[in-house]
């Protein structure tokens, strides 16, 4: 049978628990009917008082409401806590309009970034990256690469000597060539730096920055040439992106060609930029025979293409800046772009 | 790009082929075929209604009118009269002038009117050269033409004026191109049309050439060929109009008949010629030679010049006559008294006109196409064509035959062209048949066998040497836009970068992601700023440019310093007053007499902390910004715990008392310092500098260590905060190392983090607090061990450093 003490118990609980609103409230009710001076801890304690046979029985019921009491208030207290916790918050609103805390924020070169674009590219086609030193010999500069001193295409690229036989390198084409006198064939890197040439107007600058491909193998042609940089193209300028091959003229390279495309300001109907429509971005061709027998390749067994462009000429036209010097300036509001 | 752009006329191309196309198309044409048109632009100005006027009369005097005299003037256009107001001085009765009858209009959209001047009408306009867009000549009067000039013809045709101007501008291969007749015959292979090769004979005399002159080659190798014409019995007299026209239209300036017909030729064939004044070259004897030692020359342009004994001059028996290839010679120049001329038409060797031209400080028309390579076998018809054009003008006779030195004939070279190559290079290939058609094209002589062709390459064509010139001769006119769009078979390699990059990568977005912007300066430098930073180093000598820009840019920089304080003084100067910028790159040296470069990094920091914000403190950077920054790139690269080291000397740039050096395993692995005072007041910036470099190639070499796994603590650590009052003269990293020493391997973390003086310290000491933390790998402490250690630890810094306990 049930004790009456429990049943009157829980109706007292279940009203102290309907009355109690506030977190503090609910604490007292679980200390007036859970606490150690709590009647039912009482009652539980005076269980050995009682007919044996009745001791079970009571004893379940009290720990019942023991149970039941602990889950009604942790119930209420957990909704009573969100809402105080809210009036709190309401009490000191703070001004969310306030500007955040910012970290400082960096940026790299823009420069760098094109750079790391190209170097990307082509790094995901397979393309090794290879280095080599600024300073280098007129020979791996010049003559590896079929210009012979004296020789008119001399003029293409105006250079800085250090004395007769040592020079700025004028293009990155001296790292291929150190590169195939290193390995044999298959190659296929890109080779990234500085460059200099004795020039400097807002579209040139003395100092700037190459990329340039290498690729040689047993079979590699010019269309082989035209698919990786229409890849490139597509990637660098955006999935529409076209390009053409005009005939031209390297030393290194023959057939040569220059690869425009399409120009993505107006989309190739002819604009302040690119005029024709189309922008000049890189020359190529297929590496001349004379280039792959000096570094003691044999051109009738292996073939290869190389194409270099300017880092400095891919930014100004993906970004639309118009003069090259603002590059090497470094004026934080022109550096600050590129975050 | 480079080299000169030559400017052709359309007509005059016209001469030679038979096309319906547009100068445009063919514009269009040439550059899809390799040779770069940089413009195509018309002769005329915008004009419309201009036409040859005849002043017949002078009507009424109207006086002064801002300036000039002014009168009301009768001009007659054949059809129709009008009366004309008109102030220029050569408006005189029977002139023949450019005129605009009301209704025409002038360059720069001016429409002539019916208008009243002082009162007159005037119908029309009398026009000087400036007026119609033609030249700067306005003071002169209006633009006056011969008497024979038809009246009411329109103007710019009458002028040879209704031509396009094609500026082309070739590559060092095609030196064939550099000519009238070589575009003709690109276009005519590039577009099918019909090229006509100028039929070019000669009425020749009866006086005997070679008994007139002789030619007498001594230097072979520099040139192989040289054959000469006499002309006799010329008159020299200004060209008449239409050689001069077309000149002026190309650019060029009349100068006299013989003169500009050797510039007429030159520009419709493409070899430079030269004409002496016979009866000044001695014994009429043609000497090639090299120049003597001490040789001097006076050229056309009255230059006096020194020669090398390398240089290759004309010369009589006498005396040098010319700079061979470049230029001729004062002594032997064709003036108005000539009446007899040595007309020259040689060949040199390109490389020995072009070191003359550069060693000499000339560049000249003949000097360019001469260092590009001639055509040893065309230049015969260059001679004749002048000559009988020389003969035309001036009314002279040229004598019968060349004397032509020619000791060792050109044999005319095959090569062979395979089809399987071009499919090799190119990827595919047009039928043989279409190959064949196209050296024909191309005026190359071809025979086929089976699947290959033999070629014979003609002497206008020296840049074809081997087979692949002629794939890609082929493949330029079959078209570019034909070759397919494959990818690179083959093994695939993984693309790897070297190590140095990778680095480079990490520091990057390390300073970046820590608020830095990166900058990349020149790597020229100012010796003299190298100086003034103090950047002489006995060990290393700067690399210096034989043909530096400037003075301030003529060495390798051998520290970024330099650009990272022009950067920061560049920004201070245009009002950017905090500046955090880094860079990576090179420092250049000469090192054991070879040229080294070697990687750095290099930070520069100047003005506030951090940005104005409401929530940042106001605090400028200082020493420890650079420290940390340093200390957080080494830590990214793998060096964890450098040793700092104040003793000895740093870079001069910095102040002395302000600069310290990061050491691992006994190596410099960063300095960091204050900027000295003079140094940054030389590069104009007001607010202190601080600057933190690495060699990255060192602290490569040093490696980081490879990562490994340690477990996480399993048990609680217990932290002690402990402050000590000790002596500004003890450094804390000595104070740091005592207590790392003292607390054994329990003491796992020391942290400072307090620095206290002022108040309630006394005057020469300072407080130092730091947090210790202890835990063992294998247990929970006990208070006991802890107080334990922590005693030894107080009483040791205590013993060493004359140390209080603060607040003990």
């Amino acid at each position: 049978m049930a004790d009456p003490r429990i049943d009157r118990l829980r109706a007292a609980a279940a009203e102290d628990l309907e009355r109690a609103t506030t977190s503090a409230d609910l604490e007292a009710v679980r200390v007036k009917y859970l606490g150690r001076q709590a009647e039912i801890t009482q009652l539980l304690r005076s269980l050995g008082s009682l007919p044996a046979a009745d001791r079970p029985e009571v004893g379940r019921q009290a720990n019942e409401l023991k149970v039941e009491i602990d889950a009604g208030v942790t119930e209420k207290l957990a909704a009573a806590r969100v809402e105080e916790r809210r009036r709190e918050l309401e009490r000191a609103k703070p001004d969310l309009t306030l500007p955040g805390r910012r970290p400082p924020l960096g940026t790299l070169h823009p420069l760098t970034r094109v750079h790391d674009e190209i170097v990307r590219i082509f790094m995901g086609l397979g393309f090794a990256v290879a280095e080599g030193p600024e300073v280098e010999s007129d020979y791996n500069n010049f003559e590896a690469l079929n210009i012979p001193r004296d020789h008119p295409a001399r003029d293409m690229q105006d250079t800085f000597y250090l004395s007769d036989d040592t020079l700025l390198r004028t293009h990155t084409s001296p790292v291929q060539v150190r590169t195939m006198k290193a390995q044999r064939p298959p190659v296929r890197i890109i080779c990234p730096g500085k460059v200099y040439r004795r020039d400097a107007d807002i579209t040139h600058s003395p100092m700037f920055h190459q990329v340039e491909g290498l690729a040689v193998d047993r079979d590699i042609s010019m269309g082989d040439l035209k698919g990786t940089l229409e890849l490139f193209a597509r990637e660098m300028f955006g999935a529409r992106s076209k390009i053409r091959f005009r005939p031209s003229f390297f030393p290194f390279t023959e057939p040569s060609a220059e690869v425009d495309v399409v120009c993505f300001l107006c989309g190739g109907s002819g604009c302040r930029v690119c005029k024709s429509g189309w922008l000049e971005i890189l020359g190529s061709g297929m590496v001349h025979p004379q280039v792959l027998r000096n570094v003691g390749y044999d051109p009738e067994e292996v073939t290869g293409w190389a194409f270099g462009m300017g880092v400095e000429r891919i930014a100004m036209l993906k970004y639309g800046i118009d003069d090259i010097r603002l590059f090497f300036e470094n004026d934080l509001r022109f550096l600050g772009q590129f975050a | 790009m480079w080299g000169i752009c030559v400017k052709l006329s359309w007509r005059w191309i016209l001469e030679f082929l038979q096309t319906d196309l547009t100068p445009q198309e063919a514009a269009e044409r040439l550059i899809n075929g390799g040779v770069e048109v940089e413009s195509v632009v018309r002769l005329a100005p915008d004009m419309a209604g201009v036409v040859v006027g005849l002043v017949e009369a002078i009507e009424r005097d109207l006086g002064e009118h801002r300036g000039h005299h002014v009168v009301l003037a009768r001009v007659s256009t054949g059809r129709e009269r009008f009366s004309v107001v008109c102030g220029a001085p050569n408006c005189l009765p029977g002139v023949r002038a450019a005129f605009a009858p009301p209704g025409a209009t002038l360059p720069g959209n001016r429409k002539i009117e019916v208008a009243k001047i002082r009162g007159v009408e005037s119908q029309g306009m009398l026009c000087s050269e400036q007026e119609l867009g033609l030249g700067e000549d306005h003071e002169r009067g209006i633009l006056a033409v011969g008497k024979d000039a038809p009246l009411g013809a329109d103007l710019p045709a009458h002028l040879g004026l209704d031509d396009w101007v094609l500026e082309v501008e070739i590559t060092p291969n095609r030196p064939d191109c550099l000519s009238v007749v070589g575009i003709a015959r690109e276009i005519a292979a590039l577009t099918g049309a019909k090229f006509q090769y100028p039929s070019i004979t000669v009425t020749e005399g009866p006086e005997d050439a070679r008994a007139l002159a002789r030619v007498r080659i001594d230097d072979p190798a520099l040139c192989p060929r040289y054959a000469a014409r006499v002309i006799l019995g010329v008159r020299v007299a200004p060209s008449p109009h239409w050689m001069a026209a077309r000149l002026l239209a190309v650019g060029l300036r009349s100068i006299s008949n013989v003169v500009d017909v050797t510039n007429y030729v030159l520009w419709e064939l493409g070899h430079p010629l030269h004409a002496f004044d016979y009866d000044t070259v001695e014994e009429h004897t043609i000497v090639v030679r090299r120049a003597r030692a001490g040789e001097h020359v006076t050229t056309l342009d009255g230059e006096d010049r020194a020669l090398g004994e390398a240089m290759l001059v004309i010369a009589d028996p006498r005396r040098a006559i010319a700079v061979a290839g470049v230029m001729g010679g004062a002594n032997t120049e064709v003036a108005d008294s000539t009446a007899t001329v040595l007309l020259e038409s040689a060949c040199f060797q390109p490389g020995s006109i072009r070191r003359t031209a550069r060693d000499l400080g000339l560049k000249t028309d003949a000097a360019y196409r001469f260092e590009r390579g001639a055509d040893i076998e065309g230049l015969r018809d260059s001679l004749d064509r002048a000559a009988q054009l020389i003969a035309d003008v001036t009314g002279g006779v040229i004598a019968r035959g060349v004397v032509d030195a020619y000791p060792a004939p050109r044999r005319r070279p095959l090569v062979r062209l395979r089809m399987s190559r071009i499919r090799r290079i190119i990827g595919v290939s047009p039928p043989v048949e279409e190959v064949a058609r196209i050296l024909e094209g191309l005026r190359l002589p071809a025979r086929r066998e089976a699947e290959a062709l033999e070629v014979e390459v003609p002497s206008f064509r020296r840049d074809i040497a081997i087979e692949d010139d002629l794939v890609e001769e082929v493949i330029r006119v079959w078209g570019y836009d034909r070759i397919p769009s494959t990818l690179p078979g083959g093994v695939l390699h993984p693309a790897t970068r070297p190590p140095a990059l990778e680095q480079a990568d990490a520091v990057r977005r390390a300073l970046v992601a820590a608020g830095l912007s990166e900058a990349i300066t020149y790597s020229f430098a100012d010796p003299a700023t190298e100086a003034a930073l103090g950047l002489a180093r006995p060990t290393a000598e700067p690399l210096r440019l034989l043909n530096p820009l400037g003075q301030e840019a003529s060495i390798l920089r051998s520290d970024l310093v330099s650009g990272l304080l022009e950067t920061i003084a560049l920004n201070v100067r245009r009002q950017q007053p905090n500046v955090r910028i880094f860079e990576v790159g090179k420092h250049y040296a000469r090192a054991g007499g070879a040229p080294a470069e070697s990687r750095w990094l290099g930070i520069a920091l100047t003005g506030a902390r951090a940005d104005l914000a409401w929530y940042a403190p106001r605090a400028p950077v200082d020493a420890f910004d650079a420290k940390g920054l340093a200390e957080h790139v080494l830590a990214v690269l793998g060096v964890r715990e450098p040793a700092i080291d104040t003793a000895g000397d740093g870079p001069a740039y910095f102040e002395r008392a302000r600069w310290a050096r990061l050491a691992a395993g006994g190596t410099t692995v960063a300095t960091f310092g204050e900027i000295a005072l003079p140094v940054r007041e030389a590069f104009g910036i007001p607010s202190p500098v601080f600057v933190a470099t690495i060699p990255l190639d060192v602290v490569a070499q040093i490696g980081a260590e490879p990562v490994r796994f340690v477990p996480v603590p399993r048990h609680p650590s217990v932290q002690r905060d402990i402050a000590f009052v000790i002596p500004v003269s003890v450094p804390a990293a000595q104070v740091e190392d005592a207590i790392h020493g003292a607390g054994g391997p329990l003491l796992r973390g020391v942290t400072l983090f307090d620095l206290y003086t002022g108040e309630g310290v006394e005057t020469g000491t300072r407080s130092l607090a730091w947090r210790l933390t202890f835990r063992a790998g294998d247990r929970t402490l006990t208070d006991a061990e802890v107080n334990d250690t922590h005693a030894r630890v107080v009483e040791a810094v205590r013993q060493r450093f004359g140390a209080a306990v603060r607040g003990a």
